[in-house]
């Protein structure tokens, strides 16, 4: 179980890493920390961003329960 | 005050963006809490509660919000993206193809983005390496011992399976992070990244404010509230203040309607960099710490960074961390505000600065009059962010940058409230509701 848990964990985080690459960059990173921070928020996502964004999520919750659930069976241990 | 809250909940658009922007937030913490897998919860929190005080982790601590000694999954913070924008934005200067892509607008800035995404990765990597490796071998917490005597084995089952395991976990942990933030940029309320930097230190202010009750007392921590909201307002009173350039329009006929012909100012804000500085600044002063530690903590190179760069009252670090933030400020601003285009974009449109000829001759007064109201305003980002340095010596409080009510704390959270407090602005006067600021 715990082998399991921990070979899902190493996948979903590879994953998770790739998919928010993936990602269009958005706004400037810092740059646009002030001034003009708004133009950004204007352009209306795509439906490829859109599934993107479902599927990271997805693989973010699949993640999220390994890291739980190894917590869980460590304190059990 | 109470009516525009209400405003701003009762406009269906707004409240959705706040209400996702709370959502993250609450997603952030609960990731910057879930402890990595390997690590040992309960012999964590033994160790932190005998050390979390320690100067050396102040600056570690500062943009993590805690979760860095904690080992969590969000261990790494944005101090990863941070660090890659600085290396980006640094970049920009010295290769010219990114100088080139700087220019190019709009796409190119995505690129360069997208490039420091791929820097913050590769940089999570290292930082996670390192401070597993420090867990590992009982050097995050050198003075927590079991009781037979020997540093605490954090990392239970130390094979360099689970050791290479948690580095990933981090590692992903980090993007998540990247990724949160700039969700809220796209959908929520301010920017994301800045935001996360408020939460992390917002978070810290219960329990330093806390520390400070009970080992100093009451009186202590009256004093201590006043100076903090003493340089809070100072901070907002600041912040505020701009120069106002006035600029005049040419009237212009286009077809039959009549355009131009006002006058309106081109602001220039006392303290245009905003709080870049101050975070580059302190970041770039915790690297040689990182890489002191990464380096084993021996010979000359740690002796000298832990006696003179970690080390918060002595001199080279005050003088060291305001010299970099008076740099950074111009550094920063010559970046953003480009006086050629701006006077290009004034002579395009007709407009120009009453007394002065539009073209080269605009651009000169704008370069001079910024490079004059630049210097106090360095100087006040300067003298705020290394107040406690000098003050908190006196109440015995010693080495404490991060200490929530001074210096960069303080800037960066009244900095990052009033952005988000403005666009919540921008937002409502869309809908011509009365605002929070006056």
């Amino acid at each position: 179980m715990q082998l399991f848990l921990q070979i899902l964990l190493v996948i979903t985080s590879l994953l998770l890493v790739l998919l928010v690459l993936l990602h269009r960059a958005k706004g400037g990173g810092l740059s646009s920390l002030f001034g003009g921070g708004m133009q950004s928020s204007l352009s209306g996502s795509s439906v490829a961003e859109k599934n993107l964004d479902r599927l990271t999520l997805f693989v973010g919750a699949v993640w999220t329960i390994c890291i739980v659930g190894l917590g869980l069976l460590m304190k059990v241990a | 005050m109470l009516s525009a809250f209400r405003s701003a909940l009762a406009t269906p658009d707004l409240r959705r963006k706040i209400l996702f922007t709370l959502m993250i937030v609450v997603v952030y913490r609960i990731g910057a809490t879930l402890p990595a897998p390997g690590v040992s919860y309960p012999r964590v929190q033994q160790c932190i509660s005998g050390v979390q005080n320690e100067g050396i982790y102040a600056l570690l601590n500062l943009f993590s919000g805690g979760a860095m000694l904690q080992l969590a999954v969000f261990a790494l913070g944005i101090m990863p993206y941070i660090t890659a924008s600085i290396i980006v934005q640094l970049l920009t200067v010295v290769i010219p193809k990114f100088e080139a892509l700087k220019k190019e607008g709009q796409s190119g800035q995505s690129k360069l983005t997208q490039y420091t995404r791929y820097l913050t990765i590769a940089l999570a990597v290292l930082q996670a390496t390192g401070i597993v490796a420090m867990a590992d071998r009982g050097q995050l917490f050198s003075d927590c011992k079991d009781s037979a005597g020997n540093p605490m084995d954090i990392i239970p089952g130390d094979s360099w399976v689970t050791l290479a395991m948690i580095v990933i976990v981090m590692t992903a942990g980090t993007s998540v992070i990247m990724w949160l933030g700039e969700l809220i940029t796209e959908r929520g309320i301010g920017n994301g990244m800045s935001l996360l930097i408020f939460l992390n230190i917002a978070a810290r202010i219960p329990a330093e404010g806390g520390a400070i009750l009970q080992n100093q007392g009451g009186l202590v921590f009256a004093v201590v509230c006043v100076f903090g909201l003493l340089i809070i307002a100072s901070v907002v009173f600041v912040e505020q203040g701009q120069r106002r350039i006035p600029v005049q329009y040419a009237k212009r006929m286009i077809g039959r309607r009549m355009y131009g012909g006002t006058s309106t100012y081109l602001p220039l804000k006392v303290n245009q960099a905003g709080v870049i500085p101050v975070i580059f600044a302190s970041s770039l002063l915790y690297l040689p710490d990182l890489i002191s530690r990464l380096a084993g903590q021996t010979g000359w190179f740690a002796e000298f960074v832990s006696k003179y760069v970690t080390d918060q009252s002595s001199w080279v670090h005050i003088l060291g961390y305001f010299a970099l933030i008076i740099f950074f400020t111009y550094f920063y601003i010559t970046i953003t505000f480009d006086v050629n285009e701006r006077a290009d974009e004034m002579k395009k449109f007709g407009g120009f600065i009453p007394g002065i000829r539009p073209g080269r001759p605009t651009a000169e007064y704008l370069k001079f009059v910024l490079g004059r109201i630049t210097l106090p305003g360095s100087i006040y980002l300067g003298i705020i962010a290394i107040l406690p340095n000098f003050f908190l010596s006196v109440t015995q409080q010693g080495q404490n940058q991060n200490f929530p009510f001074g210096g960069t704390a303080v800037l960066i959270m009244v900095g990052v409230g009033l952005e988000t407090v403005r666009q919540i602005e921008t937002q409502l006067v869309q809908r011509r509701y009365e605002g929070f600021l006056r």
